[in-house]
């Protein structure tokens, strides 16, 4: 009886299956195209971002009102997304068909977006593409060409410095910051007290947390033309300096949070248990707001075999394909770029990209972009890969194997080396 | 009892609003999931998906994060069920006893179960935090029982083991409700029949109250089984299946297949193993008891 | 023998209150967490009572972010879930409990397996149902996806209820020529209030607590509701515990007061599953 109606079942199961798949063709998005063009008058453009709530309330308040006073009957709708979870929602969002019309993008995103074919070409939207390609530094204008096209237009740029806690170093008895790696090395281990304070501590083991001290330190990720990482990721100087974190990572340097545990790199720098961390330039007011009796001591990357080599940072404005008032949007990127919102945003702690506002009296008597543009010389931006993620969870695997004790050093960076070749011969 | 059915067209109308939402959002996606399992499925263009037969389930065959997620699904359910039930029985059978404050009791115990679990997994990540969580420090500076803190959140072995503790945690309460109400319904005589044969309280437990608690059991390990199984907000907020993928438990492997790296064929094929699993399992222990559960 | 028992209870009281500590420090602490503020999160050793207590992370978690809008959100999605689920599974269940209809057993069945099937485990087809519906990003789109995730359990705990209650109450509505309607409205349901305010109470719960089917289709956050909501307040970097703790408790405490004012319901509404209803 059971079996019999399980067999009836089954079969109505593969009929309704034949059914979904027979009608599973799916709407292009042709008709909604056409419907928004039909309503021109008033034009909401969203934009995505992931300011931190200080830069967010300013943008909101100083910036969008500016853009649609100049601009009648378009609007702005800014919403907030939080950093860490961005990408995947916006990749939900893509696939959904609910994209954003701009974003503001980690300058990493920009490549993998263009690969899968999401983003609008900004130099063949915009007529006067060259007047803004001319205008910003050539390093934060780079990240945003995939190929032929440029997709993107930087907003912002940053780098990491070290930051140093000066009530630690006191109680250890130094001066001063270190100035090269080996004394960095050597800070560390005097910083350190055993489970109570680490010398150093970092937020994570991808790219964008080792590479300034594996670059400091002489070691890389690929050549230039980005061919091979053999010989680079697993480079005797990528191979010394990983076992020189290990080492320091034995013998309870280095804070937790390196692996994930324990207090956030920057709590835990506040809080004086961590002695020195990296950190960008929108830390800054962070602190203020919410460590009012702390003061931040910034100094430039210690100097190895390799110089003293910050990773660049920093986010590009860029525009989806899905987007229906692609002009509008062109007009939006235009402000974002323009003098005077780059001058705005640089209140809050976003360091602008614009080459004549370097010189200006603005930039030079600031309280502390100095360090930040002085770091920014030699600072180098990560892999600009369309598998750049890939990459990047290589190197972060290899390090976290490594600093588990479940590899040696060389044996994670040469296995990370050979899958890093793999992603780059594809 | 059939023949005092009523027998009307009208019946329709009843039935077609619930099969409206069923059908829709429930039975289509079951047979959408199917379909999506033999295709390398492309999101962005599913007309240009690729029909690939059995390859995203042999896929997962040598995959071995995804033995790695099913070996800790496993040791989740394994280590939560048995855990919940025996401490929500245990609690029950002290409720059971004619006290003071049941009620005060109850509310206590229930309270995990009926706090969301956003809440509770971002509360327990606080908690086990290794420089400055509480338990830390209960565990090495008020009952010295650790030497020194433990990395709870860092390595893979004690990482999953807060989240079973969690599960535990907020699971006890709902077992106890259940089991206290079958107590309950054990008849009073019987109890009395048993104090004055002067059978000790632990053998009328063993003799009595457990054979009469077999349905219960059977219902309660059931839904836990299921729910063991389909663990994941907690493992998603709390280690977000790391370090290096160790922690990954079935759902949030197919979660990370599906909405990261945008897999949604293969996705859909862990969940049809997934689903395999529970139906395979629920089943045996239907035999097992005996008799399906009457819902 | 007197003594002993009075030494039972003791230990009893005793296992039962340590028990309890158990379960209601992790809340406790939580409450005093969000009383602190960030400088005194991670204070080492841990305090229960906060140095220096405030409720800006009360205010704050109020004012900030639109909390207000998720509350509402969340009210609305729960509302219009529960009276959903509320019509179409009493009705449903009303027709298997009262009717002879072809295809009964074969629905019932259909039903029964559904409630084994995990809810996650359709959540990339319901994605994609979604996506082509237009119900993404959309707060319809969450309450339908989870009036359907809860028809099968409901039906199944009304149908038994409804079986429960005496044909011969019916028969004089019946006989007074009143038809499947007048019976439904006018008889079953009242009679059977107790079960649909069970139904209602865990259909509301659920809504207000969904997690991972918000967090996929809601993109904009002026639509998240509380669970996302307090979900982006914890940062993989930085993390305001306090105002994370605090918008928790402004999502937990109305539960908890339904659950003190409605125990009787809850308690039911989880044995009817377990024993035959």
């Amino acid at each position: 009886m059971f079996s019999k109606r399980l067999h009836l079942l089954s079969l109505i199961m593969v009929l309704l299956l034949l059914f979904v798949t027979a009608c599973s063709g799916e709407k292009t998005t042709n008709e909604t195209q056409k419907e928004a063009d039909a309503q021109k008058k008033e034009v909401t453009l969203t934009f995505w971002h992931g300011y931190n709530p200080v830069e967010a309330k300013h943008f909101e308040e100083n910036v969008i009102p500016n853009f649609e006073e100049e601009h009648p009957g378009v609007k702005i709708k800014s919403v907030a997304v939080p950093y860490d979870q961005f990408y995947q929602k916006l990749i939900t969002s893509i696939s959904g068909g609910t994209a954003p019309d701009m974003i503001r993008a980690d300058l990493a995103w920009v490549p993998q977006l263009a690969k899968l074919d999401a983003l609008e070409p900004l130099d063949q939207l915009m007529d006067d593409f060259n007047t803004y390609k001319d205008s910003v530094f050539p390093g934060t204008l780079s990240p945003n060409k995939w190929k032929d096209h440029y997709y993107g237009l930087p907003l912002d740029t940053n780098t990491r410095v070290l930051m140093w806690n000066k009530k630690m170093f006191d109680d250890a008895g130094i001066t001063a910051p270190p100035k090269t790696l080996d004394e960095f090395y050597t800070t560390i281990e005097k910083l350190s007290k055993e489970g109570k304070e680490w010398g150093y501590a970092e937020g994570g083991t991808g790219g964008w947390n080792v590479l300034p001290l594996l670059w400091s330190a002489g070691g890389g990720v690929t050549d230039e033309n980005m061919t091979k990482s053999t010989g680079y990721l697993n480079s005797p100087e990528s191979v010394q300096f990983l076992e020189k974190l290990v080492e320091l990572n034995k013998k309870g340097n280095l804070g937790p949070s390196i692996l994930g545990g324990g207090l956030g790199t920057a709590d835990g720098y506040a809080q004086g248990k961590y002695g020195m961390i990296l950190d960008g330039p929108w830390m800054v007011p962070i602190f203020k707001d919410q460590y009012p009796d702390f003061e931040v001591q910034m100094s430039l990357i210690p100097e190895g075999k390799g110089g003293s080599v910050s990773v660049v940072g920093g986010e590009d404005i860029v525009l989806f394909k899905q987007s229906k008032n692609k002009q509008e949007a062109a007009d939006f990127i235009r402000f974002m770029l323009s003098k005077d919102t780059q001058l705005s945003m640089a209140d809050v702690g976003q360091i602008p990209v614009l080459q004549d506002l370097a010189e200006s009296d603005y930039m030079k008597n600031h309280e502390y972009y100095g360090i930040f543009m002085e770091q920014l010389k030699t600072a180098k931006a990560r892999t600009p890969h369309p598998e750049w993620n890939k990459i990047d969870t290589a190197i972060s695997e290899a390090v976290q194997y490594a600093l588990r004790g479940d590899k040696s050093p060389k044996d994670a960076l040469d296995e990370a080396t050979v899958k890093v070749d793999a992603i780059l011969a594809q | 009892m059939e023949k005092d059915l009523y027998r009307s067209k009208q019946v329709i109308f009843f039935i077609l609003p619930a099969m409206f939402f069923f059908l829709a959002f429930n039975t289509y996606p079951i047979l959408k999931a199917l379909q999506m399992s033999f295709y390398q499925w492309n999101i962005l263009m599913p007309s240009e998906s690729e029909f690939i037969g059995f390859d995203n389930y042999l896929q997962a065959m040598k995959d071995p994060v995804f033995w790695t997620s099913l070996k800790n699904s496993i040791i989740y359910t394994t280590v939560t069920v048995p855990s919940q039930m025996v401490l929500g029985l245990f609690v029950a059978v002290l409720l059971d006893q004619s006290i003071k404050g049941k009620a005060f009791f109850r509310t206590l115990y229930y309270l995990p179960v009926i706090t969301s679990w956003v809440v509770v997994s971002l509360l327990f990540k606080y908690l086990f935090n290794s420089q400055a969580g509480l338990i830390n420090y209960i565990l090495k500076d008020f009952l010295h029982i650790i030497p020194s803190y433990i990395n709870w959140l860092q390595e893979p072995g004690t990482a999953l083991a807060v989240i079973m503790l969690l599960g535990i945690w907020k699971g006890v309460g709902w077992s106890m409700v259940i089991f206290l109400a079958a107590l309950q319904n054990i008849p009073e005589d019987l109890k009395e029949a048993a104090t004055i044969d002067g059978a000790s309280p632990i053998h009328f437990f063993f003799k009595v109250t457990l054979p009469l608690l077999k349905p219960t059991i059977a219902f309660i390990s059931i839904m836990l089984i299921i729910g063991g199984f389909n663990v994941f907000i907690s493992v998603l907020l709390i280690t977000g299946g790391g370090p290096l993928q160790k922690t990954e438990v079935l759902l949030t492997y197919m979660y990370n297949q599906g909405f990261g790296n945008l897999n949604f064929g293969y996705g859909a094929a862990l969940s049809y193993i997934l689903g395999a699993i529970i139906f395979i399992i629920s089943a045996v222990q239907m035999k097992i008891f005996n008799k399906p559960v009457d819902m | 023998m007197r003594k002993q028992k009075f030494l039972l209870k003791t230990v009893v009281y005793v296992l039962l209150l340590l028990g309890a500590t158990i379960t209601t420090i992790p809340f406790l602490y939580m409450v005093s967490t969000s009383l602190k503020g960030q400088t005194y999160v991670f204070e080492v050793p841990p305090k229960f009572i906060p140095t220096d207590p405030t409720l800006q992370n009360f205010s704050d978690a109020w004012n900030s972010n639109n909390f207000q809008g998720y509350f509402m959100n969340s009210v609305f999605v729960s509302v219009l879930t529960t009276v959903i689920v509320l019509i179409s599974s009493s009705m449903l269940a009303f027709a298997f409990a009262r009717f002879h209809f072809r295809g009964k057993r074969f629905l019932f069945m259909i039903i029964l397996l559904t409630l084994m099937i995990p809810g996650m485990m359709l959540i990339i087809p319901q994605f994609i149902l979604a996506k082509n519906l237009g119900l993404l990003n959309n707060l319809w789109g969450l309450v339908f996806v989870y009036v359907a995730m809860n028809i099968a359990v409901n039906t199944f705990l009304l149908r038994g209820f409804f079986e429960g209650i005496p044909r011969e109450l019916e028969d004089a509505t019946r006989i007074d020529g009143g038809g499947f309607f007048t019976i439904f409205f006018k008889v079953v349901l009242p009679l059977s209030k107790p079960a649909l305010a069970t139904v209602a109470i865990f259909t509301f719960l659920f809504g207000w607590d969904e997690f991972v089917w918000a967090v996929i289709s809601i993109n904009e956050p002026e639509k998240y509701t509380l669970p996302v909501a307090i979900a982006t307040f914890h940062g993989a970097h930085q993390t305001q515990w306090g105002l994370v703790f605090a918008a928790s408790l402004f999502a937990i405490f109305p539960v908890i007061l339904a659950f003190v004012l409605l125990q009787k319901h809850f308690i039911k509404g989880l044995t009817a599953g377990s024993v035959k209803g």
